[in-house]
């Protein structure tokens, strides 16, 4: 019914806009604005990092995608990043990822680390950037990160032309410092001259954190020791129906002679 | 007998954050912009279940903005608090935008029609002149939901697959504890909510026969496939419709 490595049935291409749709008009924005008011939001207002990094298409490698990630901490070993295709506010939210450190990622079982991916490389080559904010600050988070596995999941893939969230959500991994994982040098100048930074001389300055033994029976970056990638199908099933609510009369028990 | 559901919050696994990282955290948080997350504007609370399980009933904490007036996302969580997980997103398209989609992606998508008009659907905090107003243009949309973290169940980590979620579509679906309990919760009576909502219209077409899966169940499964990266260059204009 639907795959992600599908490409889903055309749309109408409209105006050509991603997504389709007209501007919000005036009256709603200030409808938006006094509810908004009204309302504390305190999940979103614990985001307390905007990270950009690249990720690749499990499913396909050569499909490779610049990542905003705006992340919430939720423990020193836990966490959770809502990400976008870009750090403007007209930006797509294009799914999800959550990062663990080593030692919560070495709890999982072998089938759930196959879908996760390492760190480490990210981190050292210069990938991982905090626009903004300077690096000494960030050392100690960098060689956190450079420890940590993530799961991400694509829900809308605007790189194919998907001009809405189509088909089943993709499974993404990370870069890495060989072949396939390999991030294209032009998407990586496309950032730097963005964010007026420049990857090669991150990666010289990360050139010494710490990264994690590979050891342990880790199955994570699946890609690199098998060759093999994810796809998520979406199929049919049988539903699982709610019982009907059935009131139940008490009657007395029949009495016997 | 109404399952047990997942009330008890179990911690994430994990050290508690350590003083150098939180204050790591902070100074970012001061320094950068976080353009597309200031566009949520609006918190939303519904219940979903799993598309091939109605008995497991999740509710669900929607952050929402618009990406224009037709369009909406949001992520969502298992709870309004600070130390919420973030269990998975919903798209809202307006009923004009899901006629365009392909017949094979409309079965991903629910209708709003009766959770808005039910009353189960709301704004926490927002006095309901004011919700009415937006909730009148929900009715109208249909939702893509996708969760990642299956935290009814139990489970301290998102693990498995992603499941594609519905929402409600009729009387007797929602277990009553878990609306008592969201309705004590936030103070709010569905009943009096869906009074003041019988003024609303649905969806002007109806809701679409492929929509909410086409009345059947949906799962998601896990195939390996090899990896090579594709010969065809990946397509980049979009592809015309004629």
């Amino acid at each position: 019914m639907a795959s992600s490595d599908k490409t889903p049935d055309s749309m109408p291409v409209g105006a050509g806009k991603v997504p389709p749709g007209k501007p919000m008009t005036v009256g709603d924005q200030v409808i938006d604005k006094s509810a908004q008011m009204l309302q504390t939001l305190k999940p979103i207002k614990q985001m307390s990092q905007h990270v950009c990094t690249f990720a690749v298409y499990g499913h396909d490698m050569s499909r490779q995608i610049e990542a905003h990630h705006y992340i919430t901490r939720l423990n020193q070993d836990f966490l959770q990043s809502a990400v976008y295709d870009s750090n403007e506010p007209s930006a797509n939210l294009i799914g999800v990822e959550y990062i663990v450190s080593d030692k919560i990622f070495d709890t999982l079982p072998p089938e759930e680390q196959k879908l996760w991916h390492s760190h480490d490389h990210e981190v050292t080559s210069g990938m991982w950037v905090c626009p903004g904010v300077p690096e000494r600050i960030q050392r100690t988070e960098f060689e956190n990160i450079a420890h940590t596995y993530g799961k991400f999941w694509c829900t809308w893939q605007v790189d194919r032309g998907d001009r809405l969230p189509l088909g089943a959500p993709a499974l993404m991994m990370s870069p890495q410092i060989a072949n396939m994982g390999v991030i294209k040098p032009e998407l990586v100048h496309v950032r730097d001259n963005k964010f007026k930074i420049s990857t090669e001389e991150l990666k010289k300055s990360r050139a010494n954190i710490p990264v994690s033994n590979p050891g342990n029976a880790r199955v994570a970056d699946y890609w690199m020791h098998t060759g093999k990638g994810f796809a998520i199908d979406i199929e049919h099933a049988e539903m699982k129906m709610k019982e009907p609510q059935v009131e139940i009369k008490m009657v007395e028990a029949p009495k016997f002679p | 007998m109404d399952p047990i559901h997942a009330n008890v919050v179990k911690d994430v696994p994990g050290e508690k954050t350590k003083i150098g990282t939180s204050i790591v955290d902070t100074a970012a948080a001061t320094i950068q912009s976080f353009g597309p997350t200031k566009q949520i504007h609006q918190h939303l609370c519904a219940f979903h279940f799993y598309a091939d399980d109605m008995t497991r009933q999740v509710e669900a904490h929607h952050y929402c903005g618009h990406l224009n007036d037709e369009v909406r996302q949001c992520l969502i969580y298992d709870r309004p608090d600070a130390d919420a997980r973030l269990i998975g997103v919903e798209y809202l398209v307006t009923e004009e935008l899901f006629l365009t989609l392909p017949d094979e992606e409309k079965p991903l998508w629910h209708s709003h029609e009766y959770e808005v008009k039910s009353g189960v659907l709301f704004l926490p905090g927002v006095p309901g002149p004011v919700e009415r107003k937006d909730l009148e243009k929900v009715a109208k949309t249909y939702g893509k939901t996708i969760h990642f973290w299956q935290v009814d169940r139990g489970d301290e980590l998102p693990l498995g697959l992603p499941q594609v979620m519905m929402a409600l579509t009729r009387d007797g679906q929602l277990y009553p504890n878990l609306a008592k309990d969201v309705e004590s919760k936030y103070g709010v009576s569905f009943q009096k909510e869906r009074e003041n909502r019988a003024y609303m219209e649905g969806l002007a077409h109806g809701i679409h026969p492929k929509a909410n899966a086409a009345g059947v169940g949906l799962k998601t499964v896990l195939r390996e496939i090899d990896c090579k990266p594709s010969s065809d260059p990946p397509p980049s204009v979009p592809r015309v419709f004629v």
